[in-house]
């Protein structure tokens, strides 16, 4: 597996197949960290608003993502 | 159909949803089916477990193989082992590669999983066999020769080909 010190696959940034691939994998990676921190959050006890205003979205778009696949709805 | 299984048969393909359901699956695919064939006590789970494929083992490598790509991210300058460190340190072992899928209720059979069991019951069939036990459900995963199990195999350094004879085997003719 490539370092991410490695010159090369830091070049290999500048293909857009290697550049696309990255961003879906950045996604991926941050939607799988979203759902851990969510959880976390409202196992304190953190309200929707408060989640939603931590990720700079509405209080809807994070109930809609969020609410419906836990059981604290 | 099951009533023709072995109580260790049985308790593979009931274990099979668990390991399906630990692993937050959406269905049970031929590898959750290996996984709990690792468990079993007896001459399939032996097979395994000689091979080397046991289960924390083989899980771990399941676990690692998934959906998160490394080569991309590191191409950004993101290590994901530390950033699977980080996360299971926070929330605890495989908390960054489990799925979405809430851990209750009923989990169905991919066609994949299924085909392992039409498999199985075919072996079972050629040789004109009363009972269905753990070693012919081996079989049945390891000639369907779904790619994530080949993979994984393959990455463990176990010889597919020579498992599958020696699950076939001993009760052999």
């Amino acid at each position: 597996m490539a370092s991410p010190t490695d010159v090369t696959t830091a070049a290999a940034a500048d293909d857009p197949d290697t550049g696309l691939r990255a961003i879906r994998a950045l996604r991926d990676l941050a939607d799988r960290l979203e759902v851990l921190q969510v959880g976390n959050a409202r196992s304190r006890g953190w309200s929707w608003q408060q989640i939603a205003d931590a990720l700079g979205v509405s209080k809807q778009a994070v109930h809609k993502k969020h609410a419906t696949s836990r059981r604290d709805r | 159909m099951l009533e023709r299984f072995t109580d260790e048969a049985r308790w593979a393909v009931t274990h099979s949803q668990d390991e399906a359901r630990a692993l937050r699956a959406e269905r049970i695919e031929p590898v959750h089916v290996l996984l709990a064939l690792t468990r079993e006590p007896g001459r399939a789970g032996q097979l395994l477990r000689d091979a080397g494929l046991d289960h924390d083992r083989l899980r771990d490598a399941v676990v690692r193989s998934g959906p998160l790509d490394a080569d991309a991210l590191a191409a950004v300058g993101i290590d994901l082992d530390q950033v699977r460190a980080a996360t299971e340190a926070a929330f605890g072992p495989g908390a960054l590669d489990r799925g979405r899928r809430s851990p209750s209720g009923h989990i169905p059979f991919a066609d994949a999983g299924k085909q392992v069991l039409v498999e199985t019951v075919r072996l079972v069939g050629r040789r004109h066999l009363g009972r269905i036990d753990a070693g012919h459900l081996l079989f049945g995963v390891l000639t369907v020769a779904d790619p994530q199990v080949s993979r994984l195999l393959q990455q463990l350094g176990v010889d597919l080909d020579a498992l599958r004879e020696q699950a076939a085997g001993a009760d052999a003719a």
